[in-house]
């Protein structure tokens, strides 16, 4: 249980920049999710605050302790990796004891603690297995009991479910919320590529692109305020959709894929309009904003229809060139060709700037 | 707060301890060797001014003159060098072809017995050669051998020749001999390539209607061309430098009959340490040595440019 | 249905099941026979071994003289103790430093390291029989002649290019994490190739281990040059040297010629499922 404050950190592998100038804090008993596209630089961070990589500038401590100069034992964490990382020639119960073995832990309180972890995560019939003699799954929980195992101040998770498939992970999901709240709220630092997993596990999450972090903040302010065209593309499935647009400060119109909408109704979802006109917006929205309707104002051919039982997804193009997807609650029938109309919930508008920040 | 300072990267003393103690024994008992036999190519010895023993003295190429101007080396070399090439030419056309199909047959998924076969295709390589030897020679001897016996037996006694005592033959018998023991080597090498296609891929052959002869040779061979490829440059390095084993074992140093199966290996070996009534000879022996590192160097750098870089590499 | 399948596929292959098993047959007579003869032989008296090579031993013939005067008459249990001495200290090194380097070199990011992994594997493409000629001044001018320490350090000289290409392989395809992993528990680097690396290595130990042995064990040309001497003989040039001197004593030779197989032929019994895999997982991908 501790605070994270990383200062001004920055990470260069010979000339590549991999972390720009980054600063966070994370509260006692946080779980954060750092978010993003492979290559930016997430796991790299969660590595420095490991311990495995040397900060290339910059500070960071845990529990109001300078760690950047200690290596990883001391500075209270623990990780579990994507591929596990259990060694292979010693079973469940090696594995689980095997870091506070060596750091000369009592042997009766290693037993109990390791008996603690083993029954938290229900691996009691498995701990005299080998890791090639369990499911992927049961990996999972011995890597985790691991980290468990050692009490630390702070947990780092290294996308830890991307080797499972699609139900497991779900499964997997729901067990390590459960355990964060059974660990008390330990603080727990989750590396993720995956949206989802971010917008259901984190108390906040850190969207991280070309070394930097782009937004922070609770998932509910990613979703509704995201700072900028990429957080706004990155949250939420499936994807915003983007309109090029463009403001016209004499007529007070936004046109949007042939459409032209009033200023009024844009500034009743709080943006902030630009005094002059401007070219090179983007008018994002969301597809669970926009419904079916006869009057709607975004009218093409149906390109896609996705049909999932209970809602569905509809593809249209308005104009050539632009696409908008539709989420549909209930039961629909489309086919390729069918005339679709859209109407989008003015209060969910959002709108970018030509360099891609949030107007509001 | 803006507290931007660099980190000092701390010492990484484990690595050189790593990676030391293999550095200095490869450095000084392989490469360093090798480096100064080259330099003593290059030097002759002359009786020293005391005129008890000799002193080295730089020569420029002067050995490299003498083993290709003078007759008495020249003939040696280009006999040797020739003998050597029919030997690598064999390896290829007989041992290679032989192994690559045992090991297509040993890795039929559906074989009985594949470990069985395996093991005793493989058992005759890790046999000294002293003992190979030895074996042919209790087989092939015209007087005590069990051949001129067991050809009696099937009738056709006169055909059989002391192979190995022949001129015109003894080279073929001793190559024969050679792909006997060594057939295990690129089997195995064509055997762990076959063995690494992956099911689906044949699978998808099948599927595509290709019958077992035509997979092999169209997605199979393709695929483990790059074991083709180390198999054929190991084939190159070990004929010039490990066949002096059994031909020194077989036919002893001269390379008999009347050097008929003399190669590089023997050749230096003869050099470098004389030979009955020839004396040995520091410095040709370190020029032979030389001129056998740049053929082997050209070999191997025609693998690595010419050949290697064309072969695909699939990893599954 | 399965069987079905089965008796399809073979069909398919071109060849029935029974030609198959005709051809590696008699290619395992092949490869076998020649090995029947020598063990067959060394259990038969000289009269035995001349008059009939390939008759089985019968009660006139049978005679283990062969193997009594190999133990009792010759140096040839000397020779066999300089053969496990050089074989098995050269193997050590040439295990224990070539996954050290190899480890270094997979594991660690430094400058150079690309230029000294292939420097380190230089080895395998050039030959160390090239260098005999200098090696020999360098073990004289180390007082090193006729001594096992030569040999030993020859060998294992010989044996590390190969072995730190085939743990370098196999070491490249395991998890970077795990070692992650045992830094934050808190293991010292050298801790970390003792008590997880060495663990990782063991399924190619096995290949590597016999890939060196054998060309140590068997090796004639550097026990001939480096270390002719009574005393330091390794089987392989002994038994080469019992074959002009014993000419009398055949049933000796060929006891000699048996037991010195023994060894290389054990290791390879033992080690053959995992020498396989151990090829699969290194030295084909290279």
């Amino acid at each position: 249980m501790a605070t994270l404050e990383i200062i001004n950190v920055s990470k260069s592998f010979g000339r590549t920049e991999v972390i720009r100038d980054v600063s966070l804090q994370v509260e006692d008993g946080e779980l954060i999710v750092f978010v993003g596209p492979s290559g930016c630089g997430k796991s790299t961070m969660l590595r420095m605050i490991a311990g495995l990589e040397q900060v290339s500038a910059g500070e960071i401590w845990i529990g109001g302790k300078q760690v950047d100069h200690l290596p990883p034992a001391k500075r209270g964490i623990a990780m579990v990796f994507q591929s596990y990382a259990l060694y292979p020639h010693k079973n469940v119960r090696g594995n689980l004891g095997f870091a506070l073995k060596h750091a000369g832990v009592r042997r009766e309180e290693v037993e109990q603690r390791v008996n603690e972890a083993a029954e938290i995560l229900e691996l009691g019939d498995l701990m005299d297995r080998k890791p090639r003699e369990l499911s992927g799954g049961q990996r999972q929980r011995v890597a985790i009991g691991r980290a468990i195992v050692r009490e630390p101040q702070i947990f780092l998770f290294d996308e830890p479910l991307s080797n499972l498939d699609a139900a497991l992970r779900v499964h997997m999901r729901v067990e390590i919320l459960k355990l964060h709240q059974r660990l008390d709220n330990n603080t727990m630092i989750y590396v993720t590529h995956d949206q989802v997993e971010a917008m259901t596990l984190a108390d906040r999450i850190a969207v991280f692109r070309n070394g930097r972090v782009e937004q922070s903040g609770t998932p509910m302010e990613l979703y509704r305020k995201p700072a900028n065209d990429f957080v706004a593309g990155f949250i939420g499935s499936p994807s915003m959709n983007f309109l090029n647009a463009e403001w016209d400060a004499q007529t007070e119109k936004l046109s949007a894929a042939g459409q032209l909408l009033d200023g009024s109704v844009l500034q009743q979802a709080g943006i902030v309009l630009p005094g002059e006109s401007a070219t090179g917006l983007k008018l994002g929205i969301r597809p669970e904003h926009l419904s079916l309707s006869p009057q709607g104002e975004f009218s093409g051919r149906v390109q896609v229809f996705e049909n999932l039982g209970g809602e569905s997804f509809v593809h249209i193009n308005p104009v050539d060139d632009e696409v908008l997807v539709a989420k549909l609650e209930g039961e629909h029938n489309f086919r390729p060709g069918d005339n679709c109309c859209l109407q989008a919930n003015p209060a969910f508008l959002h709108l970018f700037g030509a360099d891609g920040q949030r107007l509001s | 707060m803006r507290t931007v300072k660099k980190q000092p990267q701390p010492r990484r003393w484990h690595i050189l301890v790593f990676i030391l103690p293999a550095f200095l024994i490869y450095t000084v008992f392989a490469i360093y060797p090798i480096v100064e036999s080259l330099r003593l190519s290059l030097y002759q010895s002359i009786p020293s001014a005391q005129g008890t023993g000799t002193t080295a003295e730089f020569a420029g190429l002067a050995n490299y003159m003498r083993l290709w101007g003078e007759p008495y080396w020249a003939e040696q070399f280009w006999n040797a060098l020739k003998n050597n090439f029919l030997l690598f030419a064999m390896h290829m056309l007989i041992q290679n072809p032989i192994a690559l199909a045992l090991a297509a047959l040993v890795s039929i998924p559906t074989l009985k017995g594949a470990a069985t076969y395996r093991t005793i295709f493989f058992l005759p390589t890790l046999l000294s050669v002293v003992i190979v030897g030895f074996i042919w020679q209790l087989i092939l001897s015209p007087l005590w051998g069990i051949t001129p016996d067991f050809m009696k037996w099937l009738g056709i006694r006169e055909w059989f020749k002391p192979w190995l005592g022949l001129e015109s033959t003894a080279l073929v018998t001793v190559t024969l001999i050679s792909i006997w023991q060594y057939v295990g080597i690129p089997l195995m090498l064509f055997y762990a390539g076959l063995l690494n296609i992956p099911e689906e891929t044949i699978e998808a052959a099948r599927i595509d209607g290709l019958n077992g002869w035509w997979i092999f040779w169209k997605v199979k061979l393709p695929l483990i061309l790059p074991a083709l490829g180390v198999v054929a440059i190991l084939t190159y390095i070990g004929n010039f430098t490990a066949s002096f084993d059994i031909i020194y074992t077989l036919q002893g140093g001269l390379a008999g009959p009347d050097y008929s199966t003399d190669v590089m290996g023997t050749f230096l070996f003869r050099t470098f340490f004389g030979f009955q009534s020839q004396l040995g000879d520091t410095y040709m022996g370190a020029t032979v040595a030389s001129v056998l590192f740049f053929i082997i160097l050209v070999g191997v750098a025609i693998y690595l440019f010419g050949v290697q870089r064309r072969l695909q590499r699939y990893d599954f | 249905m399965a069987s079905l399948t089965r008796k399809l596929e073979r069909g398919r292959a071109g060849l029935s099941s029974l030609g198959i098993h005709a051809i590696l047959i008699a290619y395992s007579v092949l490869a076998l026979f020649p090995l029947y003869l020598i063990l067959l032989n060394s259990f038969k008296s000289r009269r035995g071994i001349f008059g009939d090579p390939a008759g089985l031993p019968n009660e006139s013939t049978f005679s283990t003289k062969g193997y009594q005067s190999v133990i009792t008459n010759s140096d040839f249990p000397l020779y066999f103790g300089n053969s496990l001495v050089v074989t098995g200290v050269a193997l050590f090194f040439i295990l224990l430093f070539g996954a050290m380097a190899a480890h270094a070199l997979s594991e660690y990011d430094f400058p150079g390291s690309t230029f000294i992994g292939l420097y380190l594997i230089l080895g395998i493409m050039v030959p160390i029989r090239l260098g005999t000629v200098a090696l020999l001044k360098l073990i004289v001018d180390l007082n090193l002649a006729n001594t096992l320490t030569a040999l030993i350090l020859v060998y294992t000289a010989q044996g590390l290019p190969v072995a730190i290409f085939i743990f370098s392989e196999f070491l490249k395809n395991v998890s970077h994490e795990i070692k992650d992993s045992a830094r934050i528990d808190g293991l010292s680097e050298y801790r970390i190739f003792f008590e997880v690396v060495i663990p990782l290595v063991r399924p190619v130990i096995a290949t590597v281990a016999v890939f060196s042995m054998i060309p140590i064990w068997n090796d004639l040309w550097f026990p001939l040059i480096l270390s002719p001497g009574e005393s330091t003989r390794t089987v392989t040039l002994g038994v080469q040297k019992f074959v002009g001197q014993y000419t009398v004593d055949w049933g000796a030779v060929l006891a000699a010629l048996s037991v010195a197989v023994v060894p290389v032929l054990f290791m390879y019994i033992i080690f053959s499922k995992q020498l396989i895999r151990g090829i699969t997982a290194g030295a084909v991908k290279g």
